[in-house]
Protein backbone atom coordinates (compact mmCIF):
# COMPACT_ATOMS: atom_id res chain seq x y z
CA UNK A 1 0.00 0.00 0.00
CA UNK A 2 1.14 3.25 -0.74
CA UNK A 3 2.29 5.03 2.28
CA UNK A 4 2.20 8.53 2.04
CA UNK A 5 -1.69 7.69 1.89
CA UNK A 6 -0.81 6.71 5.26
CA UNK A 7 1.14 9.47 6.28
CA UNK A 8 -0.93 12.05 4.78
CA UNK A 9 -4.26 10.52 6.78
CA UNK A 10 -2.15 10.76 10.52
CA UNK A 11 -1.58 14.47 9.53
CA UNK A 12 -5.41 14.52 8.41
CA UNK A 13 -6.09 12.74 11.68
CA UNK A 14 -4.42 14.88 13.52
CA UNK A 15 -5.75 18.32 12.92
CA UNK A 16 -9.18 16.68 13.47
CA UNK A 17 -7.78 16.73 17.28
CA UNK A 18 -6.50 20.64 17.02
CA UNK A 19 -9.75 20.97 15.90
CA UNK A 20 -11.23 19.46 18.81
CA UNK A 21 -9.17 20.73 21.23
CA UNK A 22 -10.09 24.28 19.68
CA UNK A 23 -13.47 23.86 19.80
CA UNK A 24 -13.54 22.65 23.62
CA UNK A 25 -11.53 26.22 24.24
CA UNK A 26 -14.16 28.29 22.66
CA UNK A 27 -16.72 26.44 24.22
CA UNK A 28 -15.45 27.15 27.49
CA UNK A 29 -14.56 31.17 26.96
CA UNK A 30 -17.17 32.38 29.47
CA UNK A 31 -15.96 28.99 31.87
CA UNK A 32 -14.97 30.67 34.97
CA UNK A 33 -11.02 30.02 36.24
CA UNK A 34 -10.77 27.95 32.79
CA UNK A 35 -7.61 27.37 31.44
CA UNK A 36 -7.27 26.69 27.42
CA UNK A 37 -5.67 23.83 26.19
CA UNK A 38 -2.82 23.65 23.50
CA UNK A 39 -1.97 20.64 21.15
CA UNK A 40 1.58 19.03 21.17
CA UNK A 41 2.59 17.26 17.89
CA UNK A 42 5.68 14.61 17.46
CA UNK A 43 7.05 13.72 13.88
CA UNK A 44 7.16 9.65 14.20
CA UNK A 45 9.22 6.98 13.31
CA UNK A 46 11.81 7.34 9.96
CA UNK A 47 12.51 4.85 7.33
CA UNK A 48 15.89 5.30 6.80
CA UNK A 49 16.26 4.20 3.10
CA UNK A 50 20.14 4.94 3.20
CA UNK A 51 22.56 6.30 6.04
CA UNK A 52 24.86 8.93 5.44
CA UNK A 53 28.00 8.02 3.57
CA UNK A 54 31.14 8.81 2.30
CA UNK A 55 30.36 9.77 -1.75
CA UNK A 56 34.50 9.32 -3.02
CA UNK A 57 37.19 7.29 -1.96
CA UNK A 58 39.19 9.50 0.20
CA UNK A 59 35.99 10.10 2.38
CA UNK A 60 36.25 14.23 1.54
CA UNK A 61 32.44 14.57 1.08
CA UNK A 62 29.85 12.98 2.57
CA UNK A 63 26.13 12.55 1.65
CA UNK A 64 23.58 13.07 4.26
CA UNK A 65 20.86 10.06 5.17
CA UNK A 66 18.02 9.41 2.51
CA UNK A 67 14.73 9.42 5.50
CA UNK A 68 11.18 8.47 4.79
CA UNK A 69 8.61 10.22 7.66
CA UNK A 70 5.64 8.24 8.46
CA UNK A 71 3.60 10.94 9.54
CA UNK A 72 2.52 12.60 12.82
CA UNK A 73 1.28 12.29 16.26
CA UNK A 74 -0.20 13.85 18.99
CA UNK A 75 2.58 14.38 21.51
CA UNK A 76 0.31 15.87 23.94
CA UNK A 77 -2.54 17.80 25.23
CA UNK A 78 -1.10 21.34 27.47
CA UNK A 79 -2.89 23.22 29.51
CA UNK A 80 -1.88 26.74 29.43
CA UNK A 81 -2.29 28.23 33.34
CA UNK A 82 -1.96 31.68 32.34
CA UNK A 83 -3.87 34.17 34.15
CA UNK A 84 -7.42 35.39 33.05
CA UNK A 85 -8.64 38.73 33.50
CA UNK A 86 -10.48 39.46 36.91
CA UNK A 87 -14.03 40.11 36.36
CA UNK A 88 -15.91 42.32 39.39
CA UNK A 89 -19.30 40.65 40.27
CA UNK A 90 -19.78 42.64 43.75
CA UNK A 91 -21.19 39.28 45.19
CA UNK A 92 -19.14 39.08 48.64
CA UNK A 93 -18.66 35.26 48.29
CA UNK A 94 -16.86 35.45 44.70
CA UNK A 95 -13.35 35.44 44.98
CA UNK A 96 -10.23 35.81 42.63
CA UNK A 97 -6.77 34.75 42.72
CA UNK A 98 -4.70 37.23 41.01
CA UNK A 99 -1.43 35.13 40.95
CA UNK A 100 -0.16 31.53 41.29
CA UNK A 101 -2.03 29.37 43.55
CA UNK A 102 -5.51 27.30 43.21
CA UNK A 103 -8.16 26.70 46.20
CA UNK A 104 -8.54 23.52 47.77
CA UNK A 105 -12.06 21.60 47.56
CA UNK A 106 -13.12 18.15 49.35
CA UNK A 107 -14.32 15.58 46.78
CA UNK A 108 -17.03 13.52 48.19
CA UNK A 109 -14.81 10.64 48.18
CA UNK A 110 -12.39 12.45 50.66
CA UNK A 111 -9.13 13.54 48.38
CA UNK A 112 -8.50 16.77 47.89
CA UNK A 113 -9.35 18.63 44.48
CA UNK A 114 -7.89 22.10 42.96
CA UNK A 115 -9.80 24.96 41.34
CA UNK A 116 -9.45 28.45 40.38
CA UNK A 117 -13.06 28.63 40.11
CA UNK A 118 -13.69 30.65 43.97
CA UNK A 119 -17.65 31.39 42.91
CA UNK A 120 -18.59 29.97 46.87
CA UNK A 121 -21.56 30.03 48.87
CA UNK A 122 -22.55 28.99 51.53
CA UNK A 123 -23.60 25.54 53.00
CA UNK A 124 -27.04 24.65 54.91
CA UNK A 125 -24.92 24.56 58.03
CA UNK A 126 -22.71 27.55 57.41
CA UNK A 127 -19.41 26.46 55.74
CA UNK A 128 -18.17 27.45 52.76
CA UNK A 129 -18.45 25.58 49.47
CA UNK A 130 -18.08 25.09 45.87
CA UNK A 131 -20.55 26.00 43.53
CA UNK A 132 -21.30 21.97 43.63
CA UNK A 133 -21.84 21.79 47.15
CA UNK A 134 -18.05 20.75 47.89
CA UNK A 135 -16.25 22.42 50.91
CA UNK A 136 -13.25 24.36 50.66
CA UNK A 137 -10.67 23.72 52.76
CA UNK A 138 -9.66 24.57 55.31
CA UNK A 139 -13.11 24.46 56.35
CA UNK A 140 -14.78 28.01 56.78
CA UNK A 141 -18.14 27.98 59.13
CA UNK A 142 -20.03 31.57 58.67
CA UNK A 143 -21.97 32.24 61.86
CA UNK A 144 -26.08 32.09 60.57
CA UNK A 145 -26.38 35.77 62.23
CA UNK A 146 -23.66 37.32 60.22
CA UNK A 147 -24.84 39.90 58.51
CA UNK A 148 -21.37 41.04 56.09
CA UNK A 149 -18.62 38.85 55.42
CA UNK A 150 -15.36 40.20 54.61
CA UNK A 151 -12.27 38.48 52.10
CA UNK A 152 -8.81 40.07 52.54
CA UNK A 153 -6.73 40.37 50.04
CA UNK A 154 -4.58 37.61 52.44
CA UNK A 155 -7.40 35.50 52.39
CA UNK A 156 -8.49 36.45 56.19
CA UNK A 157 -12.38 35.59 56.33
CA UNK A 158 -13.80 37.80 58.51
CA UNK A 159 -17.99 38.39 59.55
CA UNK A 160 -20.02 41.20 61.17
CA UNK A 161 -22.59 39.21 63.66
CA UNK A 162 -25.88 41.10 63.75
CA UNK A 163 -26.03 43.80 66.51
CA UNK A 164 -22.04 43.81 66.35
CA UNK A 165 -20.00 46.84 65.33
CA UNK A 166 -16.44 44.62 65.02
CA UNK A 167 -15.15 41.85 62.42
CA UNK A 168 -14.73 38.82 64.16
CA UNK A 169 -11.95 36.30 62.35
CA UNK A 170 -13.56 32.83 61.33
CA UNK A 171 -10.54 31.55 59.18
CA UNK A 172 -8.28 32.12 56.56
CA UNK A 173 -8.10 30.63 52.77
CA UNK A 174 -4.88 28.18 51.97
CA UNK A 175 -4.05 28.33 48.98
CA UNK A 176 -2.22 25.18 47.10
CA UNK A 177 0.40 25.20 43.99
CA UNK A 178 2.51 23.31 42.16
CA UNK A 179 5.97 23.22 40.15
CA UNK A 180 4.39 22.03 37.12
CA UNK A 181 0.56 23.07 37.28
CA UNK A 182 0.15 22.11 33.60
CA UNK A 183 0.61 18.60 35.31
CA UNK A 184 -2.38 18.48 36.92
CA UNK A 185 -5.36 16.19 35.81
CA UNK A 186 -8.85 18.02 35.02
CA UNK A 187 -11.54 16.30 36.31
CA UNK A 188 -14.07 18.99 35.57
CA UNK A 189 -16.27 21.14 37.19
CA UNK A 190 -13.41 23.83 36.91
CA UNK A 191 -11.62 21.24 39.60
CA UNK A 192 -8.34 19.44 38.83
CA UNK A 193 -6.47 16.65 41.08
CA UNK A 194 -2.64 16.31 41.26
CA UNK A 195 -0.85 13.58 39.47
CA UNK A 196 2.93 12.44 39.64
CA UNK A 197 3.84 15.24 36.86
CA UNK A 198 2.18 17.98 38.52
CA UNK A 199 4.36 17.63 41.64
CA UNK A 200 3.46 17.74 45.64
CA UNK A 201 1.52 20.56 46.15
CA UNK A 202 2.34 23.10 48.02
CA UNK A 203 0.16 25.12 50.36
CA UNK A 204 -0.04 28.04 52.11
CA UNK A 205 -1.27 31.17 52.64
CA UNK A 206 -2.13 34.20 50.32
CA UNK A 207 -0.10 36.84 49.43
CA UNK A 208 2.85 34.64 50.69
CA UNK A 209 5.79 33.05 49.78
CA UNK A 210 4.84 33.89 46.27
CA UNK A 211 1.32 33.15 46.39
CA UNK A 212 -1.00 35.28 44.62
CA UNK A 213 -3.73 37.56 46.48
CA UNK A 214 -7.43 36.94 46.60
CA UNK A 215 -9.93 39.21 45.23
CA UNK A 216 -13.45 39.65 46.62
CA UNK A 217 -16.33 40.31 44.74
CA UNK A 218 -14.47 39.09 41.67
CA UNK A 219 -14.13 36.13 39.23
CA UNK A 220 -11.22 34.73 37.34
CA UNK A 221 -12.66 34.90 33.72
CA UNK A 222 -11.72 32.01 31.48
CA UNK A 223 -8.44 32.59 29.70
CA UNK A 224 -9.34 32.03 26.12
CA UNK A 225 -9.19 34.42 23.69
CA UNK A 226 -11.18 34.28 20.75
CA UNK A 227 -8.77 35.87 18.30
CA UNK A 228 -6.28 33.55 18.97
CA UNK A 229 -9.02 30.42 18.88
CA UNK A 230 -10.24 31.22 15.78
CA UNK A 231 -6.75 31.93 14.23
CA UNK A 232 -5.63 28.56 15.17
CA UNK A 233 -8.79 26.98 14.18
CA UNK A 234 -8.12 28.53 10.28
CA UNK A 235 -4.69 27.46 9.87
CA UNK A 236 -5.65 23.88 11.37
CA UNK A 237 -8.71 23.92 8.94
CA UNK A 238 -5.97 25.27 6.49
CA UNK A 239 -3.30 22.13 7.35
CA UNK A 240 -6.60 19.40 7.37
CA UNK A 241 -7.01 20.81 3.85
CA UNK A 242 -3.73 20.33 2.38
CA UNK A 243 -2.95 16.84 3.89
CA UNK A 244 -6.24 15.96 1.81
CA UNK A 245 -4.89 17.49 -1.42
CA UNK A 246 -1.93 15.44 -0.71
CA UNK A 247 -3.72 12.23 -0.10
CA UNK A 248 -5.45 13.08 -3.96
CA UNK A 249 -2.26 13.52 -5.63
CA UNK A 250 -0.93 9.98 -4.25
CA UNK A 251 -4.13 8.76 -5.02
CA UNK A 252 -3.98 10.28 -8.99
CA UNK A 253 -0.27 9.02 -8.97
CA UNK A 254 -1.49 5.51 -7.93
CA UNK A 255 -4.04 5.25 -10.52
CA UNK A 256 -1.93 6.73 -13.29
CA UNK A 257 0.43 4.16 -12.56
CA UNK A 258 -2.35 0.91 -12.47
CA UNK A 259 -3.19 2.53 -15.88
CA UNK A 260 -0.14 1.41 -17.11
CA UNK A 261 -1.02 -2.29 -17.40
CA UNK A 262 -3.19 -3.01 -20.12
CA UNK B 1 17.65 -0.98 -25.57
CA UNK B 2 14.05 -0.52 -24.93
CA UNK B 3 14.06 -2.35 -22.03
CA UNK B 4 16.55 -0.41 -20.29
CA UNK B 5 14.52 2.44 -21.59
CA UNK B 6 11.92 0.57 -19.21
CA UNK B 7 13.96 -0.01 -16.40
CA UNK B 8 15.19 3.64 -16.43
CA UNK B 9 11.80 4.81 -16.57
CA UNK B 10 10.64 2.66 -13.75
CA UNK B 11 13.31 4.26 -11.20
CA UNK B 12 12.89 7.30 -12.12
CA UNK B 13 8.96 6.75 -10.67
CA UNK B 14 10.01 4.97 -7.82
CA UNK B 15 12.24 8.21 -7.39
CA UNK B 16 8.75 10.53 -7.23
CA UNK B 17 7.06 8.23 -5.39
CA UNK B 18 9.38 8.55 -2.64
CA UNK B 19 9.63 12.53 -3.35
CA UNK B 20 5.92 12.78 -2.48
CA UNK B 21 6.04 10.52 0.37
CA UNK B 22 8.58 13.31 1.77
CA UNK B 23 6.20 16.10 0.83
CA UNK B 24 3.28 14.16 2.32
CA UNK B 25 5.32 14.16 5.47
CA UNK B 26 6.55 17.48 5.67
CA UNK B 27 2.42 18.44 4.94
CA UNK B 28 1.09 16.26 7.96
CA UNK B 29 4.24 17.78 10.69
CA UNK B 30 2.99 20.94 9.32
CA UNK B 31 1.70 21.53 13.18
CA UNK B 32 4.57 19.84 14.52
CA UNK B 33 6.88 21.85 17.31
CA UNK B 34 10.74 22.60 16.21
CA UNK B 35 9.84 20.05 12.97
CA UNK B 36 12.54 20.79 10.15
CA UNK B 37 11.40 19.98 7.11
CA UNK B 38 13.11 17.33 4.38
CA UNK B 39 13.60 18.35 0.71
CA UNK B 40 14.47 15.73 -1.20
CA UNK B 41 16.59 16.17 -4.56
CA UNK B 42 18.37 14.10 -7.07
CA UNK B 43 21.32 14.27 -9.08
CA UNK B 44 22.42 12.08 -11.90
CA UNK B 45 25.31 9.52 -11.70
CA UNK B 46 27.85 9.44 -14.77
CA UNK B 47 26.31 6.68 -17.30
CA UNK B 48 23.53 6.60 -15.01
CA UNK B 49 19.88 7.28 -16.86
CA UNK B 50 17.69 7.97 -13.67
CA UNK B 51 17.70 10.05 -10.46
CA UNK B 52 19.72 9.28 -7.50
CA UNK B 53 18.01 10.76 -3.95
CA UNK B 54 19.73 12.50 -2.00
CA UNK B 55 17.89 14.36 0.85
CA UNK B 56 18.28 16.84 3.14
CA UNK B 57 16.62 18.48 6.24
CA UNK B 58 16.19 21.86 5.99
CA UNK B 59 18.28 22.95 9.06
CA UNK B 60 16.48 26.72 8.57
CA UNK B 61 15.10 28.45 12.09
CA UNK B 62 11.67 28.25 12.35
CA UNK B 63 9.66 31.22 13.90
CA UNK B 64 9.13 31.26 17.65
CA UNK B 65 5.32 31.13 19.03
CA UNK B 66 4.67 32.23 22.00
CA UNK B 67 2.77 29.75 24.42
CA UNK B 68 3.34 31.07 27.94
CA UNK B 69 4.10 27.71 29.57
CA UNK B 70 6.93 27.81 31.56
CA UNK B 71 8.40 24.47 30.10
CA UNK B 72 8.09 25.54 26.87
CA UNK B 73 11.57 26.26 25.28
CA UNK B 74 12.63 26.91 21.87
CA UNK B 75 16.49 27.76 20.22
CA UNK B 76 17.11 30.67 18.39
CA UNK B 77 20.36 29.86 16.66
CA UNK B 78 21.90 26.66 15.59
CA UNK B 79 22.20 23.97 18.01
CA UNK B 80 19.91 21.02 20.27
CA UNK B 81 19.64 20.42 23.55
CA UNK B 82 21.15 17.02 24.68
CA UNK B 83 18.49 13.72 25.77
CA UNK B 84 19.82 11.04 27.71
CA UNK B 85 17.98 7.74 26.40
CA UNK B 86 18.54 4.41 27.11
CA UNK B 87 19.65 4.46 23.62
CA UNK B 88 22.67 6.90 23.94
CA UNK B 89 22.37 10.76 24.21
CA UNK B 90 19.92 12.29 21.25
CA UNK B 91 19.46 16.13 20.09
CA UNK B 92 16.48 18.16 20.15
CA UNK B 93 15.20 21.67 19.43
CA UNK B 94 13.18 21.59 22.26
CA UNK B 95 9.57 22.17 22.44
CA UNK B 96 7.18 21.43 25.47
CA UNK B 97 9.03 19.88 28.33
CA UNK B 98 7.71 18.31 30.95
CA UNK B 99 8.69 16.41 34.58
CA UNK B 100 8.82 13.29 36.20
CA UNK B 101 7.68 12.04 39.15
CA UNK B 102 11.84 13.14 40.72
CA UNK B 103 10.92 16.79 38.96
CA UNK B 104 13.64 15.97 36.35
CA UNK B 105 13.20 17.88 33.57
CA UNK B 106 11.92 15.90 30.48
CA UNK B 107 11.67 15.99 26.82
CA UNK B 108 8.32 15.36 25.11
CA UNK B 109 9.12 11.43 24.60
CA UNK B 110 9.84 11.45 28.74
CA UNK B 111 13.65 11.17 28.43
CA UNK B 112 15.81 13.88 30.98
CA UNK B 113 17.12 16.59 29.07
CA UNK B 114 20.68 16.69 30.34
CA UNK B 115 23.45 19.56 31.63
CA UNK B 116 26.80 18.75 32.30
CA UNK B 117 25.82 17.58 35.37
CA UNK B 118 23.27 14.91 34.69
CA UNK B 119 19.38 15.76 34.53
CA UNK B 120 18.10 18.91 35.72
CA UNK B 121 15.97 18.36 38.66
CA UNK B 122 13.35 21.22 39.59
CA UNK B 123 11.69 20.50 43.03
CA UNK B 124 10.35 24.18 43.95
CA UNK B 125 7.59 26.60 42.70
CA UNK B 126 8.64 28.51 39.90
CA UNK B 127 11.34 27.93 37.55
CA UNK B 128 12.97 30.25 35.22
CA UNK B 129 15.21 29.08 32.02
CA UNK B 130 17.94 31.59 31.25
CA UNK B 131 18.72 32.68 27.26
CA UNK B 132 21.95 30.71 28.17
CA UNK B 133 20.16 27.64 29.41
CA UNK B 134 20.95 27.62 33.10
CA UNK B 135 17.52 26.63 34.95
CA UNK B 136 17.13 28.67 37.87
CA UNK B 137 14.40 27.37 40.68
CA UNK B 138 13.02 29.96 42.75
CA UNK B 139 15.78 32.12 42.16
CA UNK B 140 18.95 29.20 42.70
CA UNK B 141 20.77 27.46 40.24
CA UNK B 142 19.70 24.11 39.58
CA UNK B 143 21.56 23.85 36.38
CA UNK B 144 22.46 24.14 32.97
CA UNK B 145 21.21 22.72 29.71
CA UNK B 146 23.61 21.30 27.35
CA UNK B 147 23.17 23.20 24.03
CA UNK B 148 25.55 21.32 21.44
CA UNK B 149 26.09 20.58 17.80
CA UNK B 150 27.91 18.58 15.73
CA UNK B 151 30.58 19.57 13.04
CA UNK B 152 27.90 18.18 10.41
CA UNK B 153 24.39 19.01 10.98
CA UNK B 154 23.25 17.45 7.38
CA UNK B 155 23.79 14.05 8.94
CA UNK B 156 21.93 14.35 11.26
CA UNK B 157 19.57 10.52 11.58
CA UNK B 158 16.20 11.89 12.28
CA UNK B 159 14.43 9.45 15.23
CA UNK B 160 11.29 10.66 15.70
CA UNK B 161 9.69 12.47 18.38
CA UNK B 162 12.27 15.79 17.43
CA UNK B 163 14.70 13.72 17.76
CA UNK B 164 18.28 13.44 15.97
CA UNK B 165 20.76 10.65 16.36
CA UNK B 166 23.88 12.27 16.66
CA UNK B 167 26.76 10.76 13.96
CA UNK B 168 30.45 12.33 15.57
CA UNK B 169 31.53 13.99 18.50
CA UNK B 170 29.28 16.46 20.20
CA UNK B 171 30.42 20.32 20.71
CA UNK B 172 29.08 23.26 22.43
CA UNK B 173 27.39 25.94 20.94
CA UNK B 174 28.98 29.16 21.83
CA UNK B 175 26.63 31.05 24.04
CA UNK B 176 26.64 33.91 22.10
CA UNK B 177 25.31 32.48 18.92
CA UNK B 178 22.23 30.64 20.52
CA UNK B 179 19.45 31.92 23.23
CA UNK B 180 17.16 29.95 24.92
CA UNK B 181 13.43 31.67 24.84
CA UNK B 182 11.69 30.22 27.70
CA UNK B 183 7.52 30.09 27.29
CA UNK B 184 7.80 30.11 23.26
CA UNK B 185 8.35 26.93 20.83
CA UNK B 186 10.01 26.77 17.27
CA UNK B 187 7.94 26.50 14.51
CA UNK B 188 8.08 23.95 11.73
CA UNK B 189 10.32 25.39 9.43
CA UNK B 190 8.26 24.27 6.70
CA UNK B 191 6.36 26.44 4.35
CA UNK B 192 2.64 24.66 3.09
CA UNK B 193 2.70 26.70 -0.11
CA UNK B 194 6.14 25.63 -1.33
CA UNK B 195 5.06 22.07 -0.35
CA UNK B 196 1.90 22.95 -1.82
CA UNK B 197 3.71 23.64 -5.27
CA UNK B 198 6.29 20.97 -4.70
CA UNK B 199 2.90 18.60 -4.48
CA UNK B 200 1.26 19.59 -8.18
CA UNK B 201 4.89 19.30 -9.52
CA UNK B 202 5.39 15.44 -8.23
CA UNK B 203 2.12 14.40 -9.55
CA UNK B 204 2.82 16.13 -13.29
CA UNK B 205 6.51 15.18 -13.66
CA UNK B 206 4.74 11.36 -12.48
CA UNK B 207 2.34 11.52 -15.21
CA UNK B 208 4.95 12.36 -17.76
CA UNK B 209 7.23 9.87 -17.25
CA UNK B 210 4.53 7.34 -16.81
CA UNK B 211 3.55 9.04 -20.31
CA UNK B 212 7.07 7.87 -21.68
CA UNK B 213 6.98 4.50 -20.16
CA UNK B 214 3.64 4.01 -22.07
CA UNK B 215 5.62 4.91 -25.64
CA UNK B 216 8.50 2.53 -24.80
CA UNK B 217 6.44 0.18 -23.95
CA UNK B 218 4.18 0.75 -27.47
CA UNK B 219 7.46 1.04 -29.17
CA UNK B 220 8.31 -2.69 -27.69
CA UNK B 221 5.34 -3.75 -28.18
CA UNK B 222 5.65 -2.88 -31.97
CA UNK B 223 8.52 -4.39 -32.23
CA UNK B 224 7.91 -7.72 -30.92
CA UNK B 225 4.71 -7.94 -32.76
CA UNK B 226 5.24 -6.47 -36.01
CA UNK B 227 9.19 -7.43 -36.91
CA UNK B 228 9.69 -10.60 -38.77
CA UNK B 229 5.91 -10.81 -39.93
CA UNK B 230 5.25 -11.69 -43.39
CA UNK B 231 2.22 -9.59 -44.62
Amino acid sequence: MNSSLRTSASGMAAQQRMIDVIANNLANVNTTGFKRSRMSFEDVLYETLQGSRSSTAQGSETVGPVQIGKGVRIGAVLRLHGQGAPESTQRPLDVAIEGDGFFQVQRPDGTTAYTRDGSFTLSDSGTLVTNGGHAVLPVITVPGDATSITIGPDGTVSAIGAGSQTPVELGRIELARFVNSCGLLSIGENQYVETPAAGQPMTGSPQEDGFGRVLQGALETSNVEIVQEMTDMIAAQRAYEINAKAITASDEMAKAASGLVR
Amino acid sequence: MSMRGIVNSARTLSYYRRLQEVTANNLANASTDAFKADRMTARQLPGQEYPVPIEQTDLEQGRLRETGRPLDVGLEGPGYFVVSTPRGERLTRGGSLRLDASGCLMDGRGDPLVGAEGPIRVNGAQVEIRADGTVLVDGTGAGRLRIETVDEPALLLKEGAGRYVPRGALRPVPETQVFVRQGSVEEANLDPLLSMVALVNIQRSYGANIDALKVLDGVLGSVTNSVGRVQ
